[in-house]
């Protein structure tokens, strides 16, 4: 057998590309930048999603009756203790559109995903007419990206690359991602820490932006030539082809713009980091190599708005790293089984841990007067409780961050029973500054996010 | 008509008002209703009436003569079809037609469909359809001659109806065009040799359980141990290094180094370099946790070669001196790759960590590459000539690059494009820019298909001879026309008689119909996902990445020779041969395969003939550390029977709890799975699933055979819902070939699913019949298989859009 497809290096950097330090980045060269943004505390948005729910009673604290109290932290949240005022647990939230609709049986876990960040419910179907709606993510783009090169970064722990079916009936597109920047285009995400490097800096294997910028100027003659034949393939084709078209319209405005961005942006020095040579093989490193680039991103203002899987829906990633040999979703459906239940639970802590590292990481980045962490607003959880079940009420939601003054940590809040995770939402993108009245199937607002 | 059937009419008839019957204003007695009409008013609308609707389904008012004038019915009736043909209604327990019965019927009924859809064909309306990126690899490698690695350049596919070729999937997002530009613009760099391509460092590394023993490829030496072969693409001229990695134990020891080892390096088989590591330094002593000396982590430092290559793609190898005399087939015992005993280990044999490949320094353009053929097919003498071998060159890439004769609006903004890079910069430059331009194209990127003039809207007609060749390359290939089909289509050849058989012939012939080998049996059979499962090493001590490649390989070689030696659809369950090597055979209990080498072996024995007996099938169909019946027999509904059972409601139950409720003991699995099943609505669909996989039972989540587990002795035995009995996998693959109609149809319609890059809708069902029925005539052949789909209606044809 001659290999010919590259492994998968188990080493995450290229040695030897050009001049680079090694992580962590050096804080000294950060206030060179930061300046720029220090008038007005900048507004960044995170999602991060645990897929196949959790083991909700080592998740949510007791609360005795009480509508709001100081945040106990519980098992699954001890990897984040040391952050606990930057925390803000909100129970009782539920995403009553991914629950089936009569007929549709199976597919809790398509939906789960279809319907966290959107809404709404997803349309069962296997192919032409995918249908969810613009994610909550998305909506704050809009808004935050027009400051940015990047709108926002989908970024996954789990390539798209499977065989065969995901949720019966579904597309795989719905467990796949968690962002719809129209009803019909669901975004992929990326995975590979190569590609996304090169997203946010070129190809060139540096973070100077000087150089991307020029490599880049050059590419407006050919979005001229594409934009025009486009234009002239339109006309011949019918509506179904016109809207493929115009995704692929779009995609060329948005590199446009994202050119006309950078010229207007200050030059800045940015803290060189190795160009990952691909997608490290053990998944701890993976993890924390795609947090630390969340983190680049963020500090170089590229977005400032990220969503982040740990993995799809009905991932079936085994832990063995940490004694769990069992595939994650079968693992989910424990039945009760006592020894399995132990092993979810690990599980969830292992995530809750490498979501440490990145809160961990924010905490040390300077940004204006105060570190990355004081200015997110970041998203933690699922769009299913327990897993066991399919159940999409009592959803495990964390905040975290201090979203630029607007979010006090430290607290849980619980909120009416099924009050609607777009009531949650609608409530973040306000304290985002982003103008939306109403949003999915939201009803209202979430008081007391910043009491 | 039986009592049963007059009280369902009449019944009908009160319920609604205007009964079919009364709805036709004759002056005739009454007619006997049709056979199928019959059939449905005496074993169905029990159930499927107006009022009822189990399923959301009724049958109350159809009539068979109506075929054809209510596009909702002939779904209807489609699912009628399927579910005679199958015999999976009325449910077990219900009474039931006799199987002439049900043959009689569904036969009249499909006459009819057929007979209605042969005159008015629907053959859908795919939108254009966006290469995915396998098909983008091989685009770039007929268009330029240049190998690329695609999972580096572009983001995956997402797939639907199981392929990952669905245009109604393939989207654009801003991101996915970031990357087709990079990739645009590092590809037209390659194709032309720009010298100015700065060094890049490539490394290939050796999956840490794979063992390094014996000779791993036919790339490698006779007399080599272990190592690694890669094929490389060099882009220019000039010098590059080559640096070896040796594998560290637990402890970061170089693993191997008590004695030497010669490692040779090999490029284009021809030797490059030669090194001896190991016996010769200064090694910590033993302890429980050992400190590694500076030499025990460092002897690899310098396994390096800096070197002159040629451009091109070049085949790299690393591997050992087999130094010991030990006869083949008679191995050490060696202990798991994921036990400690073989992590901590330093004094496992040396093993190859990585080939890592920089440059290119001090690079020139190469004269004369195979991509610089394919672009240059001109090149001016004199400056006044530029412009005219511009054109001639960037029309010939168009072409090809468009699939279709192109005109000067085609080619004129490319030479602009052309223009704009050659200022201040040289011919060569203009042209690569113009290539970039050519790369983000959209009809580069999609497939695109035109309506003919002045037809009318939601018309079927037939596509033009140049888009069914791009439909048949996309099919056969994943790529692009080659110029004698582009030609014989552009001449308006291709449709006639015996071309197109003579075409797929000689499209099969060509290695590149590999694609369909990788890509439409790599998703069927789940073969990609290998790459990816996980076996526990605690429940399957025995997996290592040896046995996972081998997996991949036998079905791979397997199936490829299935289709290559033109053998019948009903081979794959029957065949009694398949491919191993020794790591494999050994998995399987087969005798006297020693080497890493593959090669055909006839195994009669013990269920392994056929796909039912291949371990990758078995593998991808467990969970990590158990098999799944359920699992399995799923696979065996969906892929190989066509009929996918309801899908489960919503807020399933689980499991029930692991302990006996009375006597506190611990349940097996299958016990709990009964458990399970006693809850109706459970066992609505395991009563078609869990029986398909208890049959496979003797075959252990990594598909080494086993009679018993945990001491319990295994019980391959099932019974169907209706009654069938069979045991084991023997039973299965008999009980598959009794509905080999169900079967190849069920292999046409994935098959379809692929070549057309959309679902199989009921609008094709009569297309599917007639491949199958055509098939047939010809002992279901593979070539008659593919040429028949190709022929249909809906590969033919398309309907026009509605504006």
């Amino acid at each position: 057998m001659i290999i010919t497809k590259k492994h998968l290096p188990r080493r995450t950097f290229l040695r030897g590309l050009g001049v680079s330090l090694a992580l962590p980045m050096l804080d000294s060269m950060v206030p060179a930048f930061a300046s720029a943004t220090s008038a007005q505390a900048t507004r960044r948005l995170g999602v991060v999603y645990v897929p196949n729910g959790m083991f909700m009673q080592n998740w949510t604290p007791a609360m005795l009756g009480a509508s709001s109290g100081p945040l106990e932290i519980t098992e699954t949240l001890r990897p984040l203790a040391a952050h606990r005022d930057r925390l803000l647990m909100v129970s009782g939230l539920c995403s009553e559109e991914g629950i089936a609709r009569p007929g549709e049986g199976a597919g809790d876990h398509a939906r789960a995903a279809g319907a966290f960040l959107t809404g709404v419910h997803p349309k069962k179907t296997e192919g032409h007419d995918i249908r969810a709606g613009v994610s909550m993510d998305q909506l704050a783009a809009r808004v935050l990206g027009r400051e940015t090169q990047l709108a926002s970064l989908e970024l996954s722990l789990e390539s798209a690359e499977r065989a065969g079916s995901c949720d019966p009936g579904y597309s795989c597109a719905y467990a796949n991602t968690l962002c719809w920047s129209s009803d019909t285009t669901p975004l992929p995400m990326a995975s590979d820490p190569r590609a996304v490097f090169e997203r946010l800096f070129g190809a060139g294997g540096t973070t100077d932006p000087a150089a991307w910028l020029e490599a880049r100027q050059h590419d407006r003659s050919l979005l001229d030539m594409v934009t025009a034949k486009v234009a002239r393939l339109k006309g011949e084709l019918g509506h179904r082809d016109r809207i493929k078209l115009n995704e692929y319209l779009d995609a060329v405005r948005d590199v446009e713009r994202r050119i006309q961005m950078a010229e207007q942006q200050p030059t800045r020095e940015l803290p060189a980091m190795d160009q990952p040579a691909g997608v490290p093989g053990r998944f701890e490193d993976h993890a924390k190599l795609m947090f630390d680039l969340q983190v680049l991103a963020y500090q170089a203002d590229l977005t400032r708005v990220i969503t982040f899987m740990l993995g799809h829906e009905t991932s079936n990633r085994a832990y063995p790293e940490i004694g769990v040999p069992d595939a994650h979703h079968a693992l989910s459906h424990h039945g009760g089984d006592r020894e399995l239940i132990e092993r979810l639970k690990k599980v969830d802590v292992h995530l809750a841990s490498m979501f440490a590292y990145y809160v961990g990481r924010l905490a040390s980045t300077p940004d204006g007067d105060g570190t990355l962490l004081d200015s997110v607003m970041i998203l933690y959880g699922s769009g299913l409780s327990d897993g066991n079940r399919h159940n999409h009420h009592d959803l495990p939601t964390l905040l975290v961050g201090g979203g630029a003054g607007q979010l006090r940590g430290g607290r849980h809040l619980q909120v009416a029973k099924d009050t609607p995770n777009a009531n949650l939402f609608l409530t973040m993108l306000g304290k985002l500054g982003v103008p939306v009245e109403a949003f999915g199937d939201s009803t209202g607002r979430v008081q007391a996010l910043s009491v | 008509m039986t009592a049963r059937g007059i009280v369902g009419s009449v019944a009908m008839t009160l319920l609604t008002g205007v009964g079919p019957l009364s709805a036709q204003p004759t002056s005739e007695s009454p007619a006997a209703p049709s056979p199928a009409r019959a059939l449905l008013d005496q074993y169905c609308i029990a159930c499927h009436n107006d009022r009822a609707r189990q399923a959301g389904l009724s049958l109350q008012s159809l009539e068979d003569p109506r075929i054809g004038q209510v596009p909702a019915e002939t779904e209807i009736w489609e699912k009628v079809v399927r579910k005679l043909r199958s015999q999976t209604m009325p449910p077990p327990g219900r009474p039931r037609p006799e199987a002439a019965v049900y043959h009689r019927v569904a036969l009249s009924l499909e006459t009819e469909l057929d007979r209605v859809s042969a005159a008015n064909p629907n053959p859908g309306q795919p939108p254009i359809h966006r290469l995915n990126r396998v098909e983008y690899r091989n685009a770039i490698r007929d268009l330029l001659g240049l190998e690329i690695d695609e999972r580096e350049l572009l983001p995956p596919d997402e797939s639907g109806y199981g392929f990952d070729n669905i245009a109604d999937i393939l989207a654009v997002s801003p991101a996915l065009l970031d990357r087709y530009m990079l990739a645009a613009e590092r590809v037209s760099r390659l194709a032309v040799g720009d010298a100015a391509i700065g060094p890049s460092v490539e490394t290939y590394t050796v999956p840490y359980t794979l063992w390094q023993e014996g000779r791993m490829s036919e790339a490698l030496p006779f007399g080599s141990r272990g190592g690694l072969a890669v094929q490389h693409h060099f882009p220019l001229d000039g010098e590059y290094v080559i640096t070896l990695e040796l594998q560290r134990a637990y402890g970061n020891h170089i693993r191997g180094l008590g004695e030497p080892n010669d490692i040779e390096l090999r490029l284009d088989r021809a030797r490059v370099g030669q090194f001896t590591v190991g016996g010769d330094g200064e090694r910590a002593p033993w302890a429980a946790v050992s400190q590694p000396t500076f030499w025990e982590q460092s002897a690899d430092d310098g396994l390096e070669v800096r070197l002159d290559v040629r451009a091109g793609t070049r085949q790299v190898s690393a591997a050992f001196l087999d130094r010991t005399a030990v006869a083949e087939g008679v191995l050490d015992a060696r202990p798991g790759v994921s036990s400690h005993a073989y992590s901590r280990d330093r004094n496992a044999a040396m093993a190859l960590e990585s080939i890592e490949i920089s440059g290119p320094y001090n690079a020139v353009t190469p004269e004369d590459t195979p991509s610089r053929q394919l672009v240059f097919s001109c090149y001016p003498a004199l400056a006044s000539q530029e412009r005219s071998c511009a054109t001639e060159i960037l029309s010939g890439l168009a072409r090809r690059a468009f699939r279709r004769p192109v005109n000067d609006a085609d080619v004129q903004p490319l030479v602009t494009l052309y223009d704009e890079g050659r200022r201040g910069a040289d011919f060569e430059t203009g042209i690569q820019f113009a290539l970039r331009g050519i790369l983000i194209d959209p009809e580069f990127l999609f497939r695109v298909e035109r309506d003919p003039a002045g037809v009318a809207p939601g018309t079927a007609f037939s596509i033009t001879d140049v888009e069914l060749a791009s439909r048949m390359s996309f099919f056969l290939w994943s790529s692009l026309p080659d110029d004698e089909l582009l030609e014989v289509a552009a001449r308006g050849e291709l449709r006639e008689p015996g071309m197109l058989t003579r075409q797929v012939a000689r499209m099969l012939r060509d290695p590149r119909s590999g694609a369909l080998i990788d890509n439409f049996f790599g998703q069927w059979l789940l073969l990609r996902n290998m790459r990816t499962v996980t076996p526990d090493p605690d429940a399957f001590l025995d997996f290592d990445e040896n046995l996972r490649g081998a997996m991949e390989e036998e079905t791979s070689l397997f199936v490829e020779s299935q289709v290559r030696e033109d053998r019948s659809v009903l081979d794959l369950l029957t065949a009694d041969y398949t491919f191993l090597n020794e790591r494999l055979a050994r998995h399987y209990g087969v005798p006297h395969v020693y080497g890493n080498h593959f090669r055909r072996v006839k195994v009669a024995t013990a269920g392994r003939g056929g796909l039912l007996g291949q371990a990758s099938i078995l593998t991808t169909t467990s969970y990590p550390n158990r098999t799944s019946p359920t699992k399995r027999g799923l696979w065996v509904l969906e892929n190989l029977l066509g009929s996918p059972p309801p899908p489960p409601p919503p807020e399933v139950p689980g499991l029930p709890d692991a302990t006996h409720p009375d006597e506190g003991r611990q349940l097996s699995m299958r016990e709990r799975m009964e458990v399970h099943r006693t809850s109706p609505v459970c066992a609505s669909c395991h009563v078609l699933m869990d029986p398909l996989g208890f049959s496979l039972e003797n075959f252990d989540g990594i598909g080494s055979w086993r009679t018993d587990e945990g001491g319990t002795t295994i019980d391959a035995s099932s019974t169907l819902p209706d009654g069938t009995h069979f045991n084991g996998p023997a039973g299965l693959r008999d009980l598959l070939l009794s509905r080999e109609e169900r079967f190849v149809e069920t292999v046409t319609e994935k098959l379809l699913t692929y070549a057309l890059g959309r679902g199989v809708e009921y609008t094709d069902a009569p297309a599917v019949r007639q491949v199958v029925r055509d098939t047939a005539r010809m002992d279901y052949r593979w070539s008659s298989l593919i040429v028949s789909i190709i022929e249909s209606a809906p590969f033919q044809m398309r309907r026009s859009r509605e504006p």
